[in-house]
C-alpha cells in the first residue's frame, strides 16, 4: 500500500485514495440516510405545501395553508402545551429520581449491582409491551395501582380515561421505563469525580452537605446536561407509550406533537398537515440539538 | 430484477439529489398513481415465503389475497370460511391475510394504492368504503356478479343497498352489524326489573338508580357504559340522535350537527355521565360488561358470540331504547374488489364474494358471530331456524334487522367523520364541555371535510369521462371511466 | 453522610471488624431505600408475571389477588395459539440480527473513517450523519412505504431491515471510543505496512471491543423492540414479528383476557431479560461510558 514516493506527488495520490476510501465506508451508511431519512423529510417539506389525503391523484399546491390551518387551530396549542406538560415534567421527574438512585447505588451496599441491574431493566424493554403491561395495572377495579391505593384507602381514579389523570399516568409510565438509564449515566458521572477532592473539601471543614452541593453536583454537572439533552430528545420522540397506553386521549388529553403527527397522517389522512407536523417536529429537534452543541463550546472553551 | 436495481439507483439519485427542489418531488408524487405492470400486484406475495394453502392448489388454479379485520374468535369463523371456500372448489385458492383493525385495515389499503401492493379483495368497514368509492379504487361488482351468477335479489335490501351508487354494486355486505342493547340478567334480577331491556331512555334513567352502586364518590358500578372515539362512540350515537329526532347531517352533506335535536342528544349523554352519573365514558365496554362493572350497553351484535362465552351470567339483549322515536343504525363491513385487481382476479375474487355471502355461508358466519344473516333466504334454512330457537338472543338481533337504516352521511362518507364527531362526543362526556360549542366546532370540521368528498362524487358520478379527458387525466385514470 | 461519596454509609469492613454484626442505621437505611427502589421498579414486573399464571376468572374478580390463587400454565398455551409464534419469534430473530448486523458493521466502517482518514471538510460529514438523530421516524414512514413498494420489497425481510439499517448515534459512540484509543499503537500498525483495513480489523476493533460489543447489543435491543416499521410493511402473518403480534393480542376484537396479553408480553420481554442478565456489564457500563466521554 504505502510506496516509497516522492513525498509530495505521493502525498496527493495517497490523499486522495484516502478520500476514496472514506467515502467506500461511510458511503453506504449515508446514501442510507439519505434515502430513507432526508428524503423523506424532504417530501414532507413539500407535502406541507399541497392538499392530499392519500387517494386523490391530484395534489393542489397550496402555499401556507396547511401552516395557517395548523397553527390558527386552538387544538394545536393544547397539544403543544400537553407536550410541553409531557416533556418537562418526564424529563424533570427522570432526571430527579435517577440522580437520587444514582447517589444511593453509589454507596457500597451489597446487591448494588443487583439493584442497578432491576432499575435498568424497564429500559430494554419494548415501549409498546411496557404500555400494554401498564395499561393492566392502571385498570381502575382489577388493576394494580388500585390495590396499592387500596392499602391507604384510596380510591383509584380512572387512569386512562379521565382526562386529568391521563397525563400524569402516561408520564409516571415515562419515568418508571426511563429512569434506570439515568441512573447508569449519573452513577458513570459519580464514578468520575476525583476522590481526591471530597478528601480535600473534608480537610477544608466541609460537610457533608457542603461536599455535596460543592463537588458532587458541579462534578455531575457534564453528565447532567449531557442526560437532560438526550432524555429531552428522546421524550420528545417517544411515541409507542402513548399510541398503545392512551391513543392520544381521551379526547386530546395525552395527544403530544409526535402523536399529532400521526393522527394528522394514518387517522385523518391529511397528507399535508402531517407535513407542517413533521416540519415543526424537525424544527423543534434541531433547536434542542444547536443549544446542545452551543454548550458543548463553550464548555470547552472553558476549559 | 433488471427493473428493481434501476429504481434503486433512480432512488438513490433523488435521495441524494437534495437540492433536486419541488419538480422531482411532485414527479415522485405523481408517480405512484400510474397504474403499474399487471405483475406488480404479486410482488408482495411473491417477495415473501407464503404459507401454503390448505389445499394445494391445482397448477391452474389462480391464488388471490385477501385482506381482513378479524381476529380472535372472530378470526376463527373467518379462517373457516376461507377454508371451507378453498376446500369447495379448485380454481381459486383464497389466501387470507388479517390486517389489523378496520382501521387499520384500511390503512394499509390506502397505502397499498399509493404503492400498488394490493390485495384482491379488501373487507372495508361502514366508515371506509366510500372513501375509496370516490378516489375510484374499487370496482363495480355488476358485470363480474353476472358472470358467477350471483343474484343480488336476495340479499338484505337494508344492508345491501348501502353498498350501491348509480345502480351499480361496490360494496357487498358480508360482517353487517346493527347496535344491540345488551343487559346483565343477574343485576337485573337482583335490583328486581322486569327480564327486558328498557323500553325508552327515561325508563332507564329510572332504572339505573337501582343499578348503580357507588363506593364513595366514584361508581363501582355503572348501570350503563358508552364506549370511547376508537371504539366507535359516533356509530351508537347515531341511532341516539335519530331517538331525539335530530341528525348528523343531510344526504346533500349540509351538516346539521347544531341541529336543536342532534344537541339534545348530546346533552342526555352528557348528563347520564356527568349530572344522573349512572353511565360510564369505558375504554372497552365488552370488557366492563362482561366484568360486571357496568349492568348494560349498547354494543355491536358482531360480539354477541363472544360476549356470550367469556360473561359468567346470562346476557340478555334487546332493542335500543326510545327517546322520541326508534332509531338504529347499521353498521359493519363489506367486501369490495380494488379496480386495479387484473380481470381474472376480479373473477376469482368474485367467486369468493359469492361463497362467503352464499345463503349457507351467511348462516354459518352469521351463528357462529353475531352478525347478520346478508341473505333473505338465510333466515329459513332449518338450520337457522332451529338456532333461532335455542338462541333467542340471536332471534333478537334478526327482528331489529327491518327497523335500522343507513347512517348519515356526515359519519360515513366524510373521510375520518367517524373520528372527529367521536372526538367531539369525547369532550363533550369526559371534559364536561357544552354540546353547543363542541358540535359547532364539529359542524365546521366536517363541512370542510365533505367538500373534496362532494367535489370527487362531481367528477366521479356525473360526467365523470368528459371531464377526465379533458383535463388528459384520462388515461392514467382510466378505470375511473369503465 | 454525604451523598455522592463512596465508603460513606459502610465502614471499610477491617475498621469495623469489631462491630461486624452490628448494622448502622444508616447502612440499614440504604438497603431499606434500595429495596424500596427495586420494589416500585420490579412490581410491575412481578404483576405481569403473576398474571400470566392466574385464570381469567381471577384477574377480573375484585379485589385482586397478590399471589395467584390457583396457578395456571393454560394462558402461555393460548397465547401461543392465539397467533402464529413460533414463526413470529423466528421472524424478530432474523429482522434483529440482520438489522443489528448491517448497523454494526457501518457504524464500525463509518466510525473509522470519521476518525482516522483524511477527507475535505469531514465536520460537515460527521454533521450529516449526526442531523438524521434529529429525524423522527414518524414522519419517515409514509415516503419509506412508497420507497419500499418501488423496490419491491413490502412484506419481506428487506423491507423490514433496509429502511433502519443506518446508523447514526452507534456511528457517534463508536467515533468516540476509536479517538480514545492510544493514537501510537494505530500509528505502529501503519508504519508496519498494514493498510487501513487491516488496521481497522487487527488492531482497532480488538482495542474498542467493549464499545463495540455495547453498540451492538444497544442495536439488538432496538430492532428486537422495533414496532411502528414492521407493522406497517408486512401484510401477511408469515412476516410478522413479535411486537406486533403482541399489540394485536390486546386490541383482538372482542375481550381482553389479561391473562394471555401478560403471557404474550413476556414472550418478547424475556428474550431480552436473559441476554441482559448475561450482557448486563457491556450494556450498562458501554452505556456509560459513551455519556462520560461524550
Amino acid at each position: 500500500m504505502t510506496s516509497v514516493s516522492p513525498r509530495t506527488a505521493g502525498g496527493s495520490r495517497r490523499e486522495r485514495r484516502e478520500w476514496l476510501l472514506f467515502a467506500a465506508l461511510i458511503g453506504p451508511n449515508l446514501a442510507l440516510f439519505a434515502i430513507f431519512t432526508y428524503w423523506p423529510l424532504l417530501y414532507n417539506l413539500y407535502l406541507s405545501f399541497v392538499r392530499w389525503n392519500f387517494l386523490r391523484p391530484r395534489k393542489p399546491f397550496v402555499w401556507l395553508d396547511n401552516y395557517i390551518e395548523v397553527f390558527t387551530d386552538t387544538q394545536f396549542w393544547i397539544i403543544a402545551l400537553n407536550t410541553l406538560t409531557f416533556t418537562v415534567c418526564s424529563v424533570g421527574l427522570t432526571l430527579l429520581i435517577g440522580l437520587a438512585l444514582a447517589l444511593l447505588i453509589n454507596q457500597p451496599l451489597r446487591y448494588r449491582n443487583a439493584a442497578r441491574a432491576v432499575l435498568f431493566s424497564p429500559v430494554i424493554m419494548s415501549g409498546a409491551v411496557v404500555a400494554v403491561v401498564w395499561s393492566y395495572i392502571f385498570d381502575p377495579r382489577y388493576g394494580l395501582l388500585d390495590q396499592i391505593l387500596g392499602f391507604v384507602g384510596a380510591s383509584s381514579p380512572d387512569w386512562l380515561g379521565d382526562p386529568r389523570w391521563a397525563m400524569p399516568a402516561v408520564i409516571l409510565v415515562y419515568v418508571w421505563k426511563n429512569v434506570g438509564y439515568a441512573v447508569v449515566i449519573y452513577l458513570a458521572g459519580l464514578q468520575g469525580i476525583p476522590r481526591e477532592l471530597y478528601d480535600a473539601a473534608r480537610v477544608d471543614g466541609a460537610g457533608a452537605v457542603d461536599r455535596f452541593w460543592h463537588v458532587t453536583l458541579p462534578g455531575l454537572s457534564p453528565v447532567a446536561f449531557f442526560l437532560s439533552v438526550t432524555s429531552l430528545l428522546a421524550c420528545f420522540q417517544s411515541f409507542d407509550i402513548v399510541k398503545v397506553l392512551t391513543d392520544g386521549g381521551p379526547a386530546i388529553a395525552t395527544t403530544t406533537l409526535i402523536y399529532h403527527l400521526y393522527d394528522l397522517g394514518f387517522v385523518s389522512y391529511d397528507a399535508g398537515k402531517a407535513g407542517v407536523m413533521a416540519m415543526v417536529l424537525f424544527g423543534v429537534m434541531l433547536a434542542l440539538t444547536v443549544i446542545q452543541l452551543r454548550y458543548v463550546e463553550e464548555r470547552v472553551a472553558y476549559a | 430484477m433488471e427493473n428493481t436495481t434501476k429504481l434503486t439507483r433512480r432512488q438513490m439519485l433523488r435521495g441524494m439529489i437534495a437540492s433536486g427542489g419541488v419538480a422531482i418531488l411532485a414527479a415522485c408524487g405523481a408517480a405512484p398513481a400510474a397504474p403499474a405492470a399487471p405483475a406488480a400486484t404479486d410482488a408482495p406475495a411473491a417477495a415473501a415465503p407464503t404459507s401454503a394453502p390448505a389445499v394445494a392448489a391445482a397448477p391452474s388454479a389462480t391464488t388471490i389475497t385477501y385482506w381482513g379485520s378479524f381476529s380472535g374468535g372472530l378470526g376463527e369463523a373467518e379462517a373457516a370460511m376461507v377454508k371451507a371456500f378453498n376446500e369447495s372448489q379448485s380454481e381459486v385458492q383464497v389466501e387470507y391475510q388479517f390486517q389489523g383493525s378496520y382501521e387499520e385495515t384500511a390503512q394499509k389499503f390506502t397505502a397499498a394504492l399509493q404503492a400498488n401492493t394490493i390485495p384482491d379483495v379488501v373487507l372495508l368497514s361502514d366508515v371506509w368504503w366510500f372513501s375509496f368509492y370516490t378516489a375510484g379504487a374499487i370496482a363495480p361488482l355488476d358485470d363480474l356478479a353476472s358472470q358467477v351468477k350471483l343474484d343480488f335479489s336476495d340479499y338484505e335490501p337494508v344492508l345491501l343497498d348501502e353498498g350501491v351508487r348509480q345502480g351499480k354494486h361496490y360494496w357487498v355486505p358480508f360482517a353487517r352489524s346493527t347496535p344491540l342493547f345488551y343487559y346483565n340478567k343477574q343485576i337485573w334480577q337482583e335490583a328486581g326489573l322486569p327480564d327486558r331491556s328498557p323500553d325508552t331512555w327515561a325508563e332507564m334513567a329510572d332504572w339505573a338508580t337501582k343499578l348503580v352502586k357507588k363506593d364513595g364518590d366514584t361508581i363501582s358500578q355503572a348501570a350503563f357504559a358508552h364506549p370511547n372515539g376508537a371504539s366507535y362512540i359516533a356509530w351508537l350515537f347515531q341511532g341516539v340522535v335519530w331517538q331525539f329526532n335530530g341528525q348528523y347531517s343531510n344526504p346533500d352533506f349540509t351538516m346539521t350537527m347544531t341541529d336543536p335535536n342532534t344537541l339534545r342528544a348530546a346533552q342526555f349523554y352528557q348528563d347520564t355521565v356527568n349530572k344522573d352519573k349512572w353511565a360510564i365514558l369505558s375504554q372497552d365496554v365488552n370488557k366492563d360488561f362482561t366484568g360486571g362493572i357496568t349492568a348494560s350497553t349498547m354494543a355491536s351484535t358482531g360480539g354477541l358470540a363472544g360476549i356470550q362465552k367469556a360473561a359468567a351470567f346470562p346476557v340478555g339483549v334487546g332493542f335500543l331504547p326510545k327517546a322520541d322515536s326508534f332509531g338504529c343504525p347499521t353498521g359493519g363491513s363489506g367486501l369490495a374488489i380494488p379496480t386495479s385487481t387484473p380481470d381474472d382476479k376480479k373473477l376469482a375474487a368474485m367467486k369468493y364474494i359469492a361463497f362467503a355471502t352464499s345463503t349457507e355461508s351467511a348462516g354459518v358466519w352469521a351463528r357462529s358471530t353475531g352478525y347478520m344473516p346478508v341473505r333473505l333466504s338465510t333466515k329459513e334454512t332449518p338450520e337457522m331456524v332451529t338456532f333461532f330457537d335455542e338462541n333467542p338472543n340471536f332471534k333478537t338481533v334478526v327482528d331489529q334487522l327491518p327497523l335500522t337504516r343507513a347512517q348519515d352521511a356526515a359519519r360515513v362518507f366524510v373521510r375520518n367523520g367517524d373520528q372527529i364527531i367521536g372526538k367531539g362526543l369525547e369532550r363533550i362526556i369526559v371534559n364536561g364541555e357544552s354540546p353547543d360549542a363542541v358540535f359547532a366546532d364539529v359542524n365546521a370540521e366536517l363541512t370542510k371535510g365533505a367538500a373534496p368528498i362532494l367535489e370527487d362524487l362531481k367528477a366521479i358520478e356525473a360526467g365523470a369521462c368528459a371531464g377526465l379527458r379533458r383535463s388528459g387525466l384520462r388515461r392514467r385514470r382510466r378505470w375511473r371511466c369503465r | 453522610m454525604a451523598l455522592g461519596e463512596e465508603l460513606q454509609i459502610a465502614q471499610p469492613v477491617e475498621r469495623a471488624g469489631l462491630k461486624k454484626k452490628i448494622i448502622s442505621p444508616a447502612r440499614l437505611a440504604g438497603y431499606l431505600a434500595m429495596a424500596v427502589a427495586v420494589l416500585v421498579v420490579g412490581l410491575p414486573v412481578y404483576w405481569t408475571v403473576a398474571a400470566s399464571f392466574k385464570e381469567a376468572r381471577e384477574i377480573y374478580s375484585i379485589p385482586p389477588t397478590w399471589v395467584p390463587l390457583r396457578p395456571t400454565l393454560a394462558n402461555y398455551p393460548a397465547a401461543w395459539a392465539a397467533a402464529p409464534f413460533a414463526r413470529y419469534y423466528l421472524n424478530s430473530f432474523i429482522t434483529t440480527l440482520g438489522g443489528a448486523a448491517c448497523e454494526v458493521t457501518m457504524a464500525i466502517t463509518s466510525a473509522y473513517a470519521l476518525a482516522y482518514l483524511r477527507f475535505p471538510r469531514k465536520d460537515l460529514v460527521f454533521l450529516l450523519l449526526l442531523a438524521a438523530l434529529m429525524v423522527p421516524v414518524e414522519i419517515t414512514i409514509v415516503p419509506n412505504y412508497l420507497t419500499i413498494a418501488r423496490l419491491g420489497w413490502i412484506n419481506s425481510y428487506q423491507g423490514i431491515i433496509i429502511p433502519g439499517a443506518a446508523i447514526a448515534y452507534g456511528t457517534f459512540l463508536l467515533r468516540q471510543a476509536f479517538l480514545g484509543l492510544p493514537y501510537e499503537v494505530i500509528e505502529a500498525a501503519r508504519v508496519d505496512g498494514a493498510g487501513h483495513l487491516r488496521t481497522l480489523w487487527a488492531v482497532v476493533m480488538p482495542m474498542a471491543q467493549p464499545a463495540i460489543v455495547t453498540m451492538a447489543l444497544l442495536s439488538l435491543v432496538a430492532k428486537w423492540n422495533d414496532f411502528l416499521w414492521p407493522l406497517i410493511v408486512t401484510n401477511t402473518s408469515d412476516m410478522r414479528t413479535l411486537p406486533i403480534g403482541i399489540y394485536w393480542l390486546r386490541n383482538s376484537e372482542g375481550l381482553t383476557d389479561w391473562g394471555v396479553v401478560m403471557a404474550g408480553s413476556l414472550f418478547l420481554i424475556l428474550p431480552v431479560m436473559v441476554a441482559f442478565l448475561f450482557a448486563q456489564k457491556y450494556i450498562v457500563e458501554g452505556i456509560a461510558s459513551g455519556a462520560v466521554k461524550g
